[in-house]
């Protein structure tokens, strides 16, 4: 096969999901309005589909914050913090995130895909063994295919698949990972982190929890799903991202081991990435102190995420296990859910569509994130659109 | 004991026609014979992801831990064989 023919595959790919009237991978905002609205094709559209969470994209402090440090700190840092050196608030981040979680060490990345990616493949090596979540998102694929390691597949929150493979690998268990997530990013739904947990301890494993879902969202304070389920302190690297609850761009690794100091001189997705600019770092510090400050965010997140979940199901669809910010609406064929998804747009309704294999189960699925700033009337109008959809 | 290649493949091919029989129910187009020459993408259609859940099966069944790295040469029902046998006896 020559070099460039496996793009015709691709292009087979792209063709069918062209034949209605949009594409669902070429959506341009031609213009965003806020934090929830933008204008789509002339059209003015509710946004539901940008995880967005706690909606601080277009929150006045977080944009004073940046604005103040692209004056005064410049556009960007031009280079690698190994090689041209970090500047004070990337240290600074990294502290009040450790703060944040209350573990000793924190690490910054430039992505979140950069944070799972730099982290797993600093924290294993060739002949290590990696327990990894069937559903997991593909930065933890690719982070654990980087290392080197062994990676052995459990099924998606199942503890019984998860402890017997540990029983296989024998005596390896003891020294080796288990990779999950606080919330799945396509079905919503939560990892039965408490009960991972107990069997993690019992075999001697480490856990590694992405919380990039769930930042913000889940437990008293914002910090995900393991604060939620009480097991936060048990949990030995938590890995999140900066581009959702907190708008900006940028990921990191918290962690109760002294030994996450010295990842940042073997994780080359670390070492050989510009690190984020400083207006980047600014929004994302002023985003965690509205997060921390502000727990009023959470309460309309999950009032609208109620509201969402149970009115889309009142109208008859099915959807993901259990309410969340996350709400996927099961439409089941690929040719429907394109369907459904381009008569939302037309409606002014950007949700996000999911089908297989990037779906779990063979299903397609609508994939609705909830945001804090979404008003009770977008919330209506969201739903309305899903009763047309229903009523067609 | 050690299992014989040929016999592990006789359980995976059973294992497979089991896996795809829900699949083939709702398009018996789709049904066909499944032997150790059998591509599981070409000829059976499977996705990677679906070739990655069938190994769970197989580990599940066997009592075994296969590591996804090792599908990487795998293309065939006699490929997945190989490296299941090298497991099972391992």
């Amino acid at each position: 096969m020559a070099l460039l023919d496996k793009f015709a595959a691709v292009a087979a790919i792209r063709a069918g999901l062209n034949t209605s009237s949009h594409d669902p991978t070429q959506v341009v905002i031609g213009t965003i309005i806020s934090a929830t609205e933008g204008i789509v094709e002339g059209r003015h559209t509710i946004l539901a589909g940008t995880n967005n969470y706690l909606g601080l994209t277009f929150d006045p402090a977080c944009i004073a914050a940046g604005q103040n440090a692209l004056a005064t700190q410049g556009s960007g840092t031009t280079g690698s913090r190994m090689a041209n050196g970090s500047y004070a608030t990337h240290a600074a981040l990294e502290q009040e995130l450790a703060d944040f979680y209350e573990m000793p060490y924190g690490m910054v990345f430039s992505t979140g895909y950069a944070a799972n990616l730099g982290t797993l493949a600093a924290l294993l090596t060739p002949g290590d063994a990696v327990l990894l979540d069937a559903d997991a998102h593909a930065s933890l694929y690719d982070g654990c295919r980087m290392s080197g390691a062994e990676i052995f597949r459990f099924k998606h929150n199942d503890v019984v698949s998860l402890e017997k493979r540990l029983q296989r690998l024998g005596e390896r268990a003891e020294n080796c990972l288990i990779v999950t997530e606080g919330l799945y990013s396509v079905l919503g739904d939560c990892a039965p982190l408490r009960q991972i947990v107990e069997v993690a301890e019992r075999f001697g494993a480490k856990l590694l929890v992405d919380e990039a879902h769930s930042l913000g969202a889940y437990g008293d304070h914002g910090r995900g799903v393991a604060e939620a389920e009480g097991v936060l302190d048990r949990v030995d690297f938590v890995v999140g991202t900066f581009s959702k609850s907190l708008g900006a761009m940028g990921g990191f690794c918290v962690s109760p081991h002294a030994e996450l100091k010295l990842f940042r001189y073997v994780s080359r997705p670390f070492i050989f990435t510009a690190s984020s600019s400083p207006s980047i770092i600014a929004t994302t510090r002023e985003a965690l102190r509205q997060l921390v400050a502000r727990p009023e965010l959470r309460q309309t997140l999950w009032r609208n995420a109620r509201q969402l979940y149970q009115g889309v199901q009142s109208i008859g669809f099915t959807t993901g296990p259990e309410v969340s910010p996350v709400v996927a609406v099961r439409i089941g064929e690929k040719e429907a859910a394109l369907q459904c998804w381009n008569r939302l747009l037309e409606l002014g309704i950007y949700v996000n569509l999911m089908i297989p294999p990037a779906s779990p189960d063979s299903s397609s699925y609508l994939r609705c994130s909830v945001s804090a700033a979404h008003t009770t009337a977008q919330m209506e109008t969201i739903l309305e659109a899903f009763r047309q959809l229903r009523q067609n | 004991m050690n299992s014989t290649k040929d016999s592990i493949e006789q359980q995976i091919i059973a294992l497979l026609v089991s896996y795809l029989a829900p699949r083939w129910e709702a398009d018996p187009q789709a049904r066909t014979e499944v032997t150790g020459a059998t591509n599981l993408t070409s000829d059976l259609t499977l996705d990677s992801f679906q070739v990655m859940e069938f190994l769970m099966e197989i580990e599940d069944a066997l009592d075994i831990a296969v590591d996804m790295n090792s599908l990487s040469d795998v293309h065939t029902v006699s490929d997945l064989a190989t490296v299941v046998a090298r497991r099972v006896n391992a």
